[in-house]
């Protein structure tokens, strides 16, 4: 049986590539590297300051953020975040 | 399912787990990520006609892969670059609505799309692209 | 070109160059208490341009041109030439002003401080602008509201205001009939008449102000007054700005500061006297 294409790892960008604003429910983030502004909601912000101690897959990351929050939400939901960043260049996604 | 996993390693500080914040990751479909289009406001006559070269000038010679790199000339897959610039609008109309760029095949027409979704600050074209309003 | 003239309004100088007299002839006569460019140097340069040399005498349409420009613009006629001129000062603007982070908004100073007004067209910002300038207050500007990237502040960029339809009937009636330019029927935004600021706004507009309220006024609602949650103000602001992106990483940070320090409210009215009534309270409220 082949396995499955191994999960990607998630990389944060590298420091003071991302400027933050923080707002209300959304953060302003200035990304250096594109010369993009976005308006990003929760969990956003604590994805990224979650992926800043380190590259994490999804799985990894799930259990990093549990540490220190009580997550509403499944594995997915947070694959899908993870998806939608990396099209935006936010995080970087790669095989290792 | 998995919210209440309670790895052994934290259970001697399970009074401050018990007040953790709660972190909502959303729904599966949802967008979390609202990024900025740049516009040109209200002071502008007409939609803003410039150009986006595909590829940018400096590199003419190179083939536009699918995905929208640039790659060698004559590899597998990939198409010489357009021989006139796009204009905005029609740059613009495209990513909006669909359908092709003006007198391209459909292979032509995914490549020099996400060439143009990749242009990068410095790249001809960039600020063409930067420009170009598109609503979500 | 056989006509022109150079004029500076705040940090910029522009030249304007035109096959015909008229367009500026109006100018000169509206702007008359303005410096020009400075040893002639002009930041930018307008023109107003006949396709065909013949076309300066039949039927005659006037092209705009300048360094920055929309190839797409659709030609006035010479009876909007002066129109023409400020939309191609605009323009210029637009598209090529680097030097302060600009915000589509007019505004207005009071001891030091700015009130900022932004919107669509047919919001109400410049009638109100125009207003407050005859009562009190000075005028900053009408089309652009210039934001110093470094120091934060209000920079004074004070043209013609451009009135439209209705507006024009409620400035005329409390301001000096010479401070008026010719009214124009039919342009594509309607009637339009232009005010020259009164004289010590343009004396004083090299004098900045630092920004303290932001008002989103809509004339033609039902009065309401709400306040804006900072990330929406952001967007919008993000959306009335026609230099955010290409400052980059300066405008960001100028107007992630903007954000934070400024309250922001909307303001719906549909009586012109209580609409002023209300940006006075506010004024009064959340400044001071």
């Amino acid at each position: 049986m082949p396995d499955a294409a191994p999960d990607p790892v998630y990389h944060a960008p590298p420091a003071a590539t991302l400027l933050r604003t923080p707002l209300d429910l959304l953060d302003a983030i200035y990304d250096r590297r594109s010369g993009l502004t976005h308006l990003v909601g929760e969990p956003v912000p604590a994805i990224l300051d979650a992926l800043a101690a380190g590259p994490a897959s999804a799985a990894d990351l799930m259990q990093r953020l549990a540490d220190d929050y009580a997550i509403e939400g499944e594995l997915a939901a947070l694959r899908a975040r993870l998806a939608e960043l990396a099209a935006l260049g936010l995080v970087d996604a790669r095989a290792l | 399912m998995s919210d209440h996993q309670d790895p052994s390693a934290n259970s001697a500080q399970s009074p401050a787990a018990s007040r953790r914040r709660v972190l909502q990751l959303g729904a599966i479909g949802a967008a979390t990520v609202i990024s900025v289009r740049p516009a040109l406001a209200q002071t502008a006559v007409s939609v803003m006609t410039c150009e986006i070269p595909v590829p940018d000038p400096s590199r003419a010679s190179q083939y536009v892969a699918a995905d929208g790199s640039l790659v060698a000339p004559g590899t597998p897959g990939a198409v010489p670059g357009a021989a006139m610039p796009f204009k905005g609008e029609d740059v613009r109309n495209v990513m909006t609505h669909g359908g092709r760029l003006p007198g391209t095949t459909a292979e032509q027409n995914e490549a020099y799309v996400n060439y143009i979704r990749r242009l990068r600050s410095g790249t001809g074209g960039f600020t063409c692209f930067a420009s170009i309003q598109m609503p979500r | 070109m056989r006509h022109g003239l150079t004029l500076k309004i705040g940090p910029a100088a522009f030249r304007v160059g035109s096959d015909w007299r008229a367009p500026i002839a109006d100018l000169r006569t509206l702007y008359a208490d303005y410096p020009p460019a400075p040893d002639g140097f002009a930041d930018f340069t307008v023109r107003l341009e006949a396709k065909r040399p013949w076309r300066r005498f039949v039927r005659p349409s006037v092209h705009l041109g300048g360094d920055y420009m929309l190839p797409d613009a659709l030609p006035l006629s010479l009876a909007h030439g002066l129109l023409a001129a400020e939309m191609g000062m605009n323009l210029q603007m637009a598209l090529g002003w680097r030097r302060h982070l600009l915000i589509h908004a007019s505004a207005v100073e009071k001891d030091g401080r700015a009130l900022i007004l932004t919107g669509e067209s047919g919001s109400g910002k410049s009638t109100l602008a125009a207003m407050l300038g005859e009562r009190g207050w000075r005028l900053l500007g009408d089309e652009f509201t210039l934001l110093d990237l470094d120091s934060d502040s209000v920079r004074g960029f004070p043209r013609l205001v451009s009135l439209k339809n209705a507006g024009i009937a409620a400035v005329e009636a409390v301001a000096d009939a010479a401070r008026f330019g010719p009214r124009l029927e039919a342009t594509p935004k309607g009637a339009i008449r232009h005010l020259v600021p009164r004289a010590d706004a343009i004396a004083r507009m090299d004098e900045p102000a630092a920004p303290a309220l932001l008002l989103y006024p809509r004339y033609g609602f039902d009065a309401a007054t709400r306040r804006l949650a900072k990330s929406e103000n952001f967007m919008r602001l993000t959306q009335a700005s026609t230099n955010y992106v290409a400052l980059g990483e300066r405008g960001f940070g100028t107007l992630s500061r903007f954000v934070e320090s400024v309250p922001a409210l909307a303001l719906d009215y549909s009586d012109g006297e209580a609409g002023i009534a209300e940006v006075e309270r506010l004024w009064t409220e959340h400044v001071g």
